[in-house]
């Protein structure tokens, strides 16, 4: 029970942590395009949170795999392979030079992961209560089976 | 309306005024648009004379005007213009018509503007006009007398004519509203009218049609015949009525010959070519004689500059048509880029120099909100107090310093003192707020290959050589700063302190972690270590004549010249032999690869292959560094990552295929020369502006974007341009003009900071004949190859070629829709006249060296580089690069004396066929990058004896042509003189070729001819076909 916790915990906080890239990059690429910030300067930022940000959502994806939650995986999946095929193509680091070319393009890819990370982290905090309240007041409720088929 | 109150008092002096109470309508369209009432006015006064009975003409003659004349009048209301103006004027209404009739002419001139001198004849004419007011006789009384019954309308009649086309008729604001049209005022007035000097036929031109009628027409139509006279006599001029144009411009248009429009409305305004058979039958009833070829040159558009005699000069802007669009849905049923072709530093002929001023004191004259630069389009107002943006219409304040009284007409007194209020093209020397470091110095940095291809190849002397011979041509003379690095499998870096006799040489072989081994000195003042520099370049070439090490640096080397560069920025040169093969940046032979071409991975060839070299083509972009490439191999050497580094910093590509310093040893000298001398602007921002409404959206062409819209240029010269496309962003324009501004800050190599201001104005049409009828084929020929090339690099060649094809397709089936209904077209192929070359250009694009083909075609290296020079090539050139010219010249050689005048007659160019080649003939081909000589089998062994010496019967491929004695050959090498003068920016290197010498007849000529069908390519005739039935299949 105890670890049920800790891992919606962990993933909760993982969750965060790409909604918080996605919303930085996709912050600096709207500075980018208000002149705020120099093309430089733009994509050394993003540049250096782009792999992060794929190992994290990475080591989510399979950590749901690993603990038998199909329907988190799934859910996980698409984006998941998604960065693996941009990185096997040597396509996931913003180009300096055609930046703005494809600012349009860019800023519409993050705003449909930063869509999805919060979809992902509404059911990530909804699992993240269920579990600690099913860990904090399990006693409390021991003759009702009704939440485990709510839950599980 | 500071008109207004001018007008006002006319009517309170004059008893007529009373009677034209009644037909208030026609007085206040008078009133509010200055410019136009010119016409309406001048009915007016002619009324006084005549008085009450003038009346009733008036209403019916009047009435028409107001209708047109509502929608500018209502614009115009720029009310407070105008008041400060009235003052003054007041003063002229009683002295009035004489002396403000012959003020205006006397004010035209000054303003310089030659286009306006029609309008000056115009201005002379005006006086009679005036002169009927106070004196009624003159020129129309004549007619006045017969028609006793009419007195009023003849006498209003022939006053319309002069004033319309003079706005004379309320001598106070018309006097200050049309001439200031010239100058400037006449956008104060009225947002609408601002442009259009030219235009004017408006008003003249509802008229127009009646030309005729003039004589016959007794009473009624009395009216309308003055202005037909107007028209044919001063049609042109009248800048006042050019928005009304407009509004009718729909069905024809001034644009082209204003004084004809309406003439021309009548029979068809398209060009056609009829192909007899219909489609799908196998015979192309096309003749091919008759096709449409660009033998003359590219011509400018010049409807342009006539319409706004201030705008630039075309060499440095080119709209793809100069009539803007004025709803989104009209831009989508233009098939053709929107956009403009600039070209900031274009090589202005003698005596057309941009002048550059100097504001010391007063600051740059710039609009407080979006940072336009003073310009001749603005207009003063509040007596010269303020002056009105015409990009944004903000009101701006003058600067105590610049201010100047408005005079009678609102121009400022001091115009003609101010350059920068005339002319379309300007200079301004940038105060320090311009700068963000102090203005660098020329700097030059060669990074030249030294492994053994390039010793063989005789290339390191040649660099060498022309190097030192350019030492004393290299522009910024005290202050230039010059450095030098060599590589193969290590690095050579040069001491050249000036304290030295002969240069140190530093060798670093740390490839991974390069460091630069001295802090200074390595990048000198050439003045101060002269003679250091010349001892290295007069050693350079036997320092490495052993060298056996085949490999290169090439990415360490780059990244130490880098290093040593980027305290000031410059210009590098690097000359590669090989292909990178250490550290990093090292590349693969992988241009070899069959198998790859006609797959989805096909277009990954023409990319960079390691992004080594786009982030460093970055990081060079932001320390200013310019780069030129040279390549030099025979074999594979990826110019499509090389060229990179070219590309994102604003320089070129030189590609030399198989150096061999004995034949191409002068082309890469003068090249090389050329390239170090010309006149360069350093560390440079290119910026464009346009009015409210339009956006521009997308750049092409060889630099990096620092900000949505400002081009970075570390090394800009007069051989690069840049196109733009423009969108627009409101669904509908209301103003009735566009203006674009394009500013280029640069340091210039005297070590002053300044900033290249080119200003141009287009008007907004409602109708999308019209655009295409204002199409200039240049800028879209222009822009559809850059659109290409990048398309190439995203796709397979065959798909661009195709959507190109495509694009030219619905342009023309959607004029065809144009025309469809009105005429009956059959098997015709109709085309604008301004767009009548597009197809064979089409043709040519499509069979151009970037796009043609497959694999076997061209290689791989030939094609990229081909494709990096194109993005940067200006208008003119890219055509001739396109349409490549054709000459014959074994009669002019064998004229027994040839004139100078001569060698203009000679130059008639021929259809890019084979059958323009006679085998007894001699052909020059010159596609501005190189000139092929064509022998017939059948030219008389005498003239070939002549013109190659002995050598004449052996194989061409050896022979190279230089000067023998005798007149022939003296005359053809001066010949191909005169046409590399005409065109410095490369140098043409003579290639011979016999007739039937297979296969270097195959590759050097008979491909380039691009309207034979050759090898699975269509030629220009069956080309024509396979658009014509495109068009016709959903039509």
């Amino acid at each position: 029970m105890a670890w049920d916790l800790i891992f919606w915990v962990v993933c909760f906080f993982i969750n965060i942590a790409l909604l918080a890239s996605s919303f930085y990059q996709l912050l600096s690429l709207s500075d980018l395009e208000a002149d705020h910030l120099n093309p430089f300067e733009a994509s050394t930022r993003i540049n250096s949170i782009v792999l992060p940000e794929f190992l994290l959502q990475g080591l989510l994806c399979i950590s749901f795999l690993l603990t038998w939650h199909w329907f988190m995986f799934l859910f996980t999946l698409p984006i998941a392979a998604y960065h693996l095929m941009l990185y096997l193509n040597r396509k996931h680091l913003l180009d300096v030079t055609e930046i703005f070319r494809d600012l349009n393009t860019e800023k519409k890819y993050r705003f449909i992961k930063l869509a999805v990370y919060l979809l992902l982290f509404t059911v990530v905090l909804f699992r993240l209560l269920s579990a600690s309240i099913f860990f904090f007041f399990a006693w409390k409720f021991e003759e009702l089976d009704i939440r485990t088929s709510l839950f599980y | 309306m500071g008109t207004e109150n001018p007008g006002r008092p006319n009517f309170p002096m004059r008893p007529s005024a009373t009677p034209f109470a009644s037909a208030p309508p026609t007085v206040r369209p008078f009133s509010s648009s200055g410019p136009v009432v010119g016409s309406e006015s001048s009915n007016v006064r002619p009324a006084p004379p005549g008085a009450p009975p003038t009346m009733t003409p008036f209403s019916s003659g009047g009435l028409r005007p107001p209708a047109r004349f509502s929608d500018p009048s209502v614009p115009s209301p720029p009310l407070t213009s105008v008041p400060p103006s009235g003052g003054p004027y007041q003063r002229f209404p009683t002295p009035p018509f004489p002396s403000a009739a012959q003020t205006p002419p006397a004010r035209a001139p000054p303003v310089g503007q030659p286009p306006f001198q029609p309008p000056g004849s115009q201005v002379s004419v005006p006086p009679p006009s005036f002169r009927p007011q106070t004196q009624v006789p003159p020129v129309p009384m004549g007619s006045p007398p017969q028609n006793v019954n009419f007195p009023p309308s003849s006498a209003n009649v022939p006053q319309p004519p002069s004033d319309s086309s003079f706005s004379g008729p309320r001598p106070n604001f018309q006097m200050t509203s049309p001439l200031p049209d010239h100058s400037a005022t006449k956008s104060s007035f009225q947002p609408p009218f601002p442009g259009y000097p030219g235009k004017q036929p408006a008003v003249s031109q509802a008229p127009s049609p009646f030309p005729a009628q003039q004589g016959s027409f007794m009473p009624p139509p009395a009216p309308p015949s003055p202005f037909a006279s107007q028209q044919g006599s001063y049609a042109p001029p009248p800048p006042v009525a050019a928005n009304l144009g407009y509004q009718r411009d729909q069905m024809q248009h001034p644009g082209s010959a204003p004084p004809t429009g309406s003439i021309q409305s009548l029979t068809e305004d398209f060009s056609s070519l009829s192909i007899s058979s219909m489609p799908g039958s196998i015979e192309p009833g096309l003749d091919y004689r008759t096709l449409p070829r660009p033998l003359d040159g590219d011509l400018e558009p010049s409807s342009f500059l006539e319409m706004y005699p201030m705008n630039c000069d075309p060499r440095y802007l080119r709209l793809t048509t100069s009539a803007i669009p004025n709803s989104q849905s009209l831009v989508s049923r233009w098939h053709m880029p929107l956009g403009a072709v600039v070209c900031p530093l274009a090589e202005a002929p003698e005596g057309e120099e941009v002048p550059v001023i100097n504001f010391a004191s007063t600051g740059i004259i710039r609009c407080r909100r979006c940072r336009t630069y003073v310009n001749p389009y603005v207009t003063f107002t509040d007596a010269g107090r303020k002056w009105r943006c015409n990009i944004c219409s903000l009101l701006n304040d003058v600067p105590g310093e610049y201010f100047a009284n408005l005079d009678a007409t609102g121009r400022r007194i001091d115009l003609d003192q101010r350059p920068e209020l005339l002319k379309g093209s300007v200079e301004f020397v940038a105060p320090t707020e311009y700068m963000v470091r102090p203005p660098m110095p020329p700097l030059y940095f060669f990074l030249i290959d030294v492994s053994i291809s390039a010793v063989r190849s005789g290339m390191i002397e040649v660099v060498a050589q022309t190097i030192r011979s350019c030492l004393d041509e290299l522009p910024g003379f005290p202050r230039t700063q010059i450095g030098f690095i060599t590589f193969d499998s290590t690095i050579h870096f040069y001491n050249m302190k000036s304290s030295l006799t002969q240069p140190q040489m530093m060798v670093v072989s740390d490839l991974d972690d390069v460091f630069v081994p001295l802090p200074d000195d390595l990048l000198v003042n050439l003045s101060e270590s002269r003679n250091v520099v010349e001892t290295f370049l007069d050693s350079l070439p036997s320092m490495f004549q052993d060298n056996v090490n085949v490999e290169s640096a090439f990415g360490p080397a780059l990244k130490a010249a880098f290093m040593v560069m980027s305290q000031l920025g410059g210009k590098l040169l690097i000359f590669q032999n090989t292909l990178p093969s250490l550290g990093y940046g090292r590349l693969k032979l992988r241009g070899d690869d069959l198998r790859v071409y006609g797959t989805d991975k096909e277009h990954t060839l023409r990319l960079p292959e390691d992004p080594f070299y786009k982030q460093m083509a970055a990081d060079l972009t932001k320390y200013q560094i310019g780069v030129n490439i040279y390549a030099f191999s025979d074999k594979y050497t990826d110019i499509a990552s090389l060229g990179t580094l070219a590309k994102y910093t604003g320089g070129q590509v030189y590609y030399y295929p198989s150096f061999q310093s004995n034949i191409h040893g002068e082309k890469l000298r003068c090249e090389l020369a050329r390239d170090l001398t010309r006149e360069t602007a350093w560390e440079a921002v290119m910026r464009i502006r346009c009015g409210k409404g339009i956006r521009f959206t997308s750049y092409h062409g060889n630099f990096m974007l620092r900000s949505t819209d400002l081009l970075a240029l570390p090394a800009v010269d007069c051989d690069k341009a840049y196109a733009m496309q423009l969108s627009l962003e409101e669904t509908l324009l209301s103003t009735p003009t566009v203006y674009f501004q394009v500013a280029l800050l640069y340091t210039a190599s005297c070590g002053e900071r300044r900033i290249r201001v080119h200003t141009a104005a287009a008007p907004v049409v409602t109708d999308l004949g019209e655009m295409y009828r204002q199409a200039d084929t240049g800028a879209i020929v222009s822009l559809f190859c850059r659109l290409a090339i990048e398309k190439t690099l995203t796709s397979k060649l065959e798909d661009a070629r195709n959507s190109l094809q495509q694009r030219i397709v619905k342009a023309l089936r959607e004029y065809r829709n144009l025309y469809a209904v009105q005429h009956r077209l059959g098997a015709r192929m109709i085309y604008p006249e301004s767009l009548k070359f597009l197809c064979l250009y089409g043709l040519a694009l499509s069979k151009s060296v970037p796009l043609k083909g497959g694999y076997a075609d061209a290689q791989l290296d030939e094609r990229c580089a081909s494709g990096f020079t194109m993005m940067a090539l200006p208008v003119k050139k890219l055509l001739k690069l396109l349409y490549p010219s054709l000459i014959r010249i074994d009669e002019y050689l064998l004229k027994p004396s040839a004139q100078a005048d001569d060698f203009k007659n000679i130059m008639k160019r021929l259809p890019l066929l084979a059958e323009s080649l006679d085998s007894r003939g001699l052909y020059l081909y010159d596609d501005g990058l190189r000139f092929v000589i064509w022998f017939g089998r059948m030219l008389s062994p005498d003239i070939a004896r002549n013109l190659l010496g002995p050598e004449f019967a052996a194989e061409l491929s050896r022979v190279t042509l230089t000067e023998h004695d005798n007149e022939m050959s003296r005359r053809l090498v001066k010949m191909l003189k005169r046409l590399r003068e005409s065109d410095p920016s490369y140098y043409q290197l003579p290639y011979l070729v016999r007739q039937g010498e297979q296969p270097r007849e195959g590759f050097l000529l008979l491909v380039n001819l691009l309207e034979d069908q050759m090898g699975g390519t269509v030629g220009y005739v069956d080309w024509i076909m396979q658009i014509h039935r495109q068009v016709q299949q959903n039509a």
